[in-house]
């Protein structure tokens, strides 16, 4: 990540500026809209350890001279999946991307939940997203 | 895999807030299935997605169309980036841990 960040500071314009796009460190909400009803069924475990270094790679590459951070925005961001077999595609492919446990149980839930709503069902994930705009700052440690 | 991203847009809209993007040469790190880089070629944006999976970049390039002419996707990886000094107005770290 901190590799990242000045090979970004390189290729940007004097005074351009860099996106940081990220989940924010926190659990996804996981739930299922029935009815033009929402219920929450519970949230994903996953470990946070990357979203933090990333997060501490940002403030270093601050410390170091490469940006200043000029504004951030939090927002919560959804994905909206037809099928509990849609669910559980994106589950396993959490869980091997982000080290996460397996979620067998939240997976049966939401194939309970389901089987039980009859009409409009759509399973929804939703968690926090940061969107931070850093300007590059002419920084003579990478000339 | 039926799976709809941020169909609120509240991502485009959050960007839209924090900077300017019409006529900016952008590189998005990290653009997986382009999914983000299009919606910035939406708002005027000349966009270079760059991803590690090449399966990733093959659907990227599969979904340009219309935007083809602002949109160039290639594999390559952040830590080495074969782009030349002061190429970009914006870098976008996408999503990238």
């Amino acid at each position: 990540m901190v590799h990242a960040l000045r090979q970004a500071h390189r290729v940007l314009k004097s005074g351009g500026l860099l996106i940081d796009l990220r989940p924010a460190p926190a659990n996804r909400r996981v739930g299922i809209i029935s009815g033009g009803r929402y219920r929450r069924l519970g949230t994903t475990r996953e470990s946070l350890d990357l979203d933090r270094a990333a997060e501490r790679a940002v403030r270093r590459a601050q410390r170091a001279g490469l940006f200043r951070l000029e504004t951030g925005i939090r927002f919560d961001c959804r994905r909206v999946m037809d099928t509990p077999a849609d669910f559980r595609a994106w589950i396993l492919e959490l869980v091997a991307r982000r080290a996460a446990p397996p979620h067998d149980r939240l997976i049966r839930r939401v194939e309970r939940a389901f089987g039980r709503a009859r009409t409009g069902r759509l399973l929804i994930m939703e968690g926090p997203v940061m969107v931070r705009a850093l300007r590059r700052l002419d920084s003579r440690l990478t000339s | 895999m039926s799976l709809r991203i941020d169909p609120e847009q509240r991502e485009v809209g959050a960007l839209v807030r924090v900077a300017e993007w019409r006529g900016r040469h952008v590189l998005e790190i990290g653009c997986g299935d382009g999914r983000l880089s299009l919606r910035l070629a939406r708002l005027g944006a000349v966009v270079c997605g760059i991803d590690p999976d090449r399966a990733q970049i093959r659907n990227a390039r599969r979904r340009l169309r219309r935007f083809s002419r602002r949109v160039r996707f290639r594999v390559g990886q952040a830590e080495r980036l074969a782009h030349g000094a002061g190429s970009f107005d914006v870098v976008v770290l996408s999503w990238a841990l």
